[in-house]
């Protein structure tokens, strides 16, 4: 179960760093623009004309990130765009189109809008306010294909937000020659820093990966994982040792066939390996399984996928040996250390 | 004259921080191919001499000396018992979830012989104890007499110069007693090992040509 819980909360708190990666990258944004802190809905949308100005800056446009109850059982991420922003260019829409700026209007990724039941032409209430469905869409992450996007103005309205948005996202102007775009992207930031005092211009990838949100999840995945590990390890430490003192009497003939302490040890070690073994290999099927429900689930399906990568299944299976080895190392120094005629004598 | 291959100096054995003496300062000398039985009462110390003499726990103080060599100091425990002595106990002792055939291969595992030469060595030690037709038993399947006769296979199996009985008969009918005793001397014999039997019963005790009766903790004159 230790093992199911890591490839489940681990593999949702991944997955949920990989959808925020595909969410940049799909859009092409090099920067992100947003509170040095915490990221919140407090920044001067007005900034966003000084940041375009900057010669580096090719487009900068806005950008709200909320999470809004819809329903009672859906929830789901909600993003304030301009009608004319650049994050559109990700977005296939599969019906109807995008919405306009000044209107209640909302477009739905394919996800959320089957959750919902929702299609072009329906009303959706938000936050007490009716929007019309103007689009349906596909998005290039899960965190799109489940959000609601709607006009920058709408959102800051109805979370009582006039004139601030969470960030911004930036293109650049293409590198010039003979640097990298890395050399580039970092010059980017001091210059964007310099002119927004006090506004953090982090890279997208890094935005992407370290944000409070999936730094957030990571930890929280860590942790229960980490506390369901510990669990896992006594539950094999415990079966270890019943199964040596049951055993007391098989690990006595051993000892007096000739068997040193350390093939008893090695014995009951490996024994152990197995068992966290064929634990961690059912915790794979249990967390996999977990993981495709979660991504299939209305209240989490917008942000997570059901991808694990290999890397993470072995990850996995290295936890459980190393559970394995753990649990069974006091339980092993104990068989080994008996003695021959005492544990002969056991019943 | 033989040299003796094991040699007891005013061996001390005591249990419960010396309130119980099991062994008082015994000494004694076995010689190489001898055959040699320990009888005495209940509680009189024989098991325990024989579980010194096989490497099995250490004394609380004097020495066995195995081939001049002393067991603990000169030659480690663990190596002892798997290269130069067999156990045969009265309660058989052959783990339950293996067959006949891999309970003889245990001990040839401590001496890391290949596989396929301990299936072959165990399958001709068992064929010459007459279990030729229950190699891929296990214990539960077998009779008393046969799982003894298991048991002395395995002793066998690490070519000990040693077999140590501690009561080999003490769970047999007489027939099966009479037989194990037989097939013990016979082996003895044929391979030049020295056995020491430990046993109650009178008849064997008095069938070795070296008999060593024990009162407590002390061998008698």
């Amino acid at each position: 179960m230790a093992i199911g819980a890591f490839v489940a909360l681990v593999g949702f708190s991944r997955s949920f760093e990989q959808e925020w990666m595909r969410l940049y990258s799909s859009a092409g944004t090099d920067i992100v623009v947003v509170e040095k802190t915490f990221l919140e809905t407090s920044i001067d949308e007005s900034l966003g004309t000084k940041l375009q100005a900057l010669p580096i800056v090719s487009q900068a446009t806005p950008m709200i990130f909320n999470m809004m109850d819809l329903t009672p059982e859906v929830n789901a991420l909600s993003f304030g765009w301009k009608a004319d922003s650049y994050d559109f260019e990700a977005l296939t829409f599969l019906s109807g189109h995008k919405f306009q700026d000044g209107k209640a209007e909302v477009i739905l990724g394919d996800v959320l809008a089957e959750n919902l039941n929702k299609k072009v032409g329906d009303t959706l209430e938000i936050q007490g306010k009716a929007f019309t469905v103007t689009g349906v869409y596909h998005g290039g992450s899960a965190l799109e294909a489940g959000a609601a996007i709607l006009p920058i103005d709408q959102l800051q309205e109805i979370s009582s937000l006039q004139g601030k948005v969470s960030g911004f996202h930036v293109r650049l102007q293409p590198a010039p020659k003979g640097q990298t775009q890395e050399q580039y992207v970092k010059r980017a930031e001091g210059i964007i820093e310099a002119a927004l005092p006090g506004l953090r211009a982090a890279p997208a990838s890094e935005w992407a990966s370290k944000n409070q949100f999936v730094a957030l999840a990571h930890a929280v995945a860590w942790g229960t994982s980490s506390i369901a590990l510990i669990v896992g390890i006594l539950g094999i430490a415990n079966t270890m040792a019943m199964s040596v003192f049951e055993r007391t009497r098989e690990i006595g003939i051993l000892r007096a066939l000739g068997w040193k302490s350390w093939n008893i040890m090695l014995l009951i070690q490996v024994e152990a390996i197995v068992l966290g073994v064929v634990g961690g290999v059912v915790g794979l099927g249990v967390g996999y399984a977990g993981l495709k429900l979660l991504a299939t689930l209305p209240q989490t399906a917008s942000i997570v996928s059901a991808d694990v990568s290999p890397a993470h299944l072995l990850q996995a299976l290295g936890i459980a040996i190393l559970a394995g080895i753990v649990a069974g190392a006091i339980p092993a120094w104990r068989g080994a250390h008996l003695s021959p005629v005492e544990a002969l004598r056991h019943d | 004259m033989t040299s003796p291959v094991l040699e007891v100096r005013n061996l001390r054995k005591s249990y419960d921080d010396g309130r119980i003496e099991a062994l008082r300062g015994v000494d004694l000398s076995i010689e190489a191919g001898d055959f040699v039985t320990i009888s005495g009462a209940s509680g009189s110390g024989k098991s325990t001499l024989l579980q010194l003499l096989g490497g099995l726990d250490t004394a609380t103080s004097g020495q066995v000396l195995f081939q001049n060599a002393q067991l603990g100091t000169a030659i480690g425990l663990d190596d002892y018992r798997a290269h130069h002595v067999g156990f045969i106990f009265q309660a058989f002792y052959l783990l339950p979830t293996l067959r006949a055939i891999e309970n003889v291969q245990v001990p040839m595992l401590a001496v890391k012989q290949e596989g396929q030469n301990r299936a072959q060595r165990a399958e001709e030690l068992l064929c010459e104890m007459g279990l030729e037709h229950r190699l891929n038993q296990y214990p539960n399947e077998l009779s008393a007499g046969e799982r003894q006769r298991v048991a002395i296979a395995r002793a066998l199996a690490n070519h000990p110069s040693v077999l140590l009985a501690d009561e080999p008969t003490g769970n047999l009918d007489s027939v099966n007693s009479a037989r194990i005793m037989e097939m013990l001397i016979g082996i003895q014999k044929k391979r030049g090992m020295t056995l020491i039997v430990v046993t109650h019963e009178n008849d064997i005790a008095n069938s070795a040509p070296h008999h060593i009766r024990i009162r407590d903790g002390k061998i008698e004159a």
